[in-house]
């Protein structure tokens, strides 16, 4: 800018040429770290709903099931209630806070319109999928680690398997990053994505072996269970704190992954095509 | 406030309608204009409403020993009910009355309340009958057709009744305080995690009395959810610890003390005008 200010003694029409834009390779990198900063920054700007508050009703729950459930030192599967309780409900609020962060986030720029700033910049569908999915993950795993660290005083848990604990932790994070973000995409209103939460994502998460062991189910419902790939993100990711499993681990590993891939192209499709988004 | 109420004008023209001594027909509109809100929305709250406590009930049904309840002479379910109808109830109260006026004023639209000739008194009685009306409303839904299901005995409705529309007041007006304070949504999570939840979570929702430790005894007897809850599974499971005349003097204590707190502030315009 300096070069065109008239004041310059020396003006010189070679210096007339417009702005270059900047250049970038396959990918573009500036943007997808712009994308997910935008994302992170705005769950942590309201810190307190976002990561406090699931945290806190995380503890809450852990003590009112113990005292319900656990009276008398009652044991599950050999373990104290609330150490196997404990996993389960770190993976519910990873679960739910990664889907609330993705969709709401969606939901509102929809609803306000400012997606358009999104969608004007140069980044492609993938960008867009990592970019949003990025910042879901990041919320999920801050609150998973940030409710192990406040239940950790009450309940003696260490870490069994790290690699289990990491693998599942960040795979469910992702997948549910996604399924809030193919959800927003989706709604048309607050309400479309309220009920998508209420009725699916909650009930799975609280249905999916966080409080009990799946196997004591009643009859069809063990098949059902195991159908269920929020049972292996739950079953994993406690096997990976306290080294008690239900499912077929292996299973689960192969399981995981393969959702989150169909997710990823699901929500990569939903970008490129402008699903909902373009007119 | 009451200054600005129309007096009939000396020039003469259209003179303004007479108000009595209480605005009847503004605060019967403003109650109506609230009622509504929640009658667009009920679908949604009553329905999440109905799915969390469903899970809840799914939850403890595989996994809660039976004893504790029985102990009691009731089933887990018997047991359980009362409680969670009645937590969603005060959550319910809450929600519905901070909800609209902390959105009415980050939206600006306040100054339509504030504009219209209703004193304080009227205001504050419009949202928080509004809420408190909403909430039973949820309660009695999902209260009734389950506590059937559940052959709950119901020996004393009005018992419920009584105690649980004094604990939803409590709740309304809370929230009422919370929407009038909060500056953003923030804010208002806060009070809802950190003063709402425990005190719902934490009173024997879920959970007789003698599961605690003895301190921790002392505390809950101290919380005036517990209360209500108790009220609430007295009336309808014939069981409870307390008596209602002090359930319902304790309640009546702290509904006047935060109705009156709540009545000064917007009087004063605390927050809500400039």
């Amino acid at each position: 800018m300096q070069q065109l200010s008239s004041s310059s003694p020396h003006f010189d029409l070679a210096d007339q040429v417009a702005p270059r834009p900047r250049g970038f390779g396959r990918s573009n990198l500036l943007g997808l770290w712009t994308l997910y900063l935008k994302e992170v920054r705005r769950f942590i700007s309201v810190i307190t709903q976002t990561v406090m508050a699931p945290m806190v009703t995380a503890l809450l729950f852990l003590a009112v099931f113990t005292l319900a459930l656990g009276r008398g030192g009652s044991a599950v599967e050999g373990f104290p209630y609330a150490v196997f309780l404990a996993p389960g409900l770190i993976m519910m609020t990873m679960l739910q806070n990664a889907f609330a962060n993705t969709s709401s986030s969606m939901v509102i720029s929809k609803v306000q319109g400012n997606i358009v700033d999104v969608l004007m910049p140069p980044l492609s569908p993938a960008e867009l999928v990592l970019g949003y999915a990025g910042g879901g993950l990041t919320r999920g795993l801050l609150v998973g680690c940030a409710t192990a660290l406040a239940m950790r005083p009450f309940v003696p848990f260490g870490i069994h398997d790290a690699f289990f604990l990491l693998y599942h932790a960040a795979m469910a994070s992702l997948m549910l990053s996604l399924l809030g973000l193919i959800g927003g995409i989706w709604a048309e209103k607050f309400d479309h994505i309220a009920a998508v939460t209420n009725f699916i994502i909650v009930p799975a998460s609280f249905l999916s072996g966080t409080f009990y062991a799946v196997h004591n189910l009643p009859g069809n419902w063990v098949l059902v269970a195991h159908l269920n790939p929020f049972f292996y993100l739950i079953d994993g990711f406690r096997f990976g704190l306290i080294g008690w499993h239900d499912g077929n681990l292996l299973v689960g590993l192969l399981l995981v992954a393969t959702v989150n891939a169909i997710l990823f192209l699901v929500a990569l499709r939903m970008f490129s095509r402008g699903y909902k988004l373009k007119p | 406030m009451s200054a600005v109420r129309p007096a009939a004008s000396p020039l003469g023209g259209p003179s303004p309608r007479r108000l009595g001594r209480l605005h009847w027909r503004g605060l019967l509109t403003l109650y109506l204009r609230e009622v509504d809100r929640f009658r667009r929305s009920a679908l949604e709250g009553i329905g999440g409403m109905m799915v969390s406590n469903g899970l809840f009930l799914a939850v403890f049904s595989v996994a809660l020993p039976a004893d504790a309840a029985r102990s009691l002479g009731l089933t887990p379910l018997q047991f359980l009910l009362p409680g969670l109808a009645t937590y969603a109830v005060l959550l319910t109260a809450f929600e519905y009355a901070a909800f609209p006026i902390l959105f009415d004023k980050l939206e600006g639209m306040i100054a339509d309340l504030l504009m219209s000739p209703l004193s304080p008194l009227e205001t504050l009685c419009g949202y928080v009958a509004a809420a408190v009306t909403c909430s039973l409303l949820v309660g009695a839904v999902l209260l009734v057709p389950l506590g059937f299901i559940v052959d709950l005995p119901f020996p004393d409705p009005g018992r419920a009744l009584l105690v649980a529309a004094l604990g939803a007041l409590l709740f309304a007006l809370l929230g009422f305080l919370t929407g009038l304070w909060a500056s953003k949504w923030d804010r208002y999570a806060l009070v809802e995690t950190f003063v709402v939840l425990p005190l719902g979570l934490l009173s024997g929702t879920v959970f007789t009395l003698d599961a605690l430790p003895p301190t921790a005894q002392a505390i809950a007897l101290g919380n005036p959810v517990f209360y209500v809850i108790d009220g609430v599974r007295h009336g309808v499971a014939g069981i409870g610890d307390t008596g209602l005349a002090t359930a319902v003097a304790l309640l009546l204590v702290l509904d006047a003390v935060l109705f009156l707190f709540a009545w000064r502030l917007l009087a004063r315009g605390w927050r809500i005008k400039p």
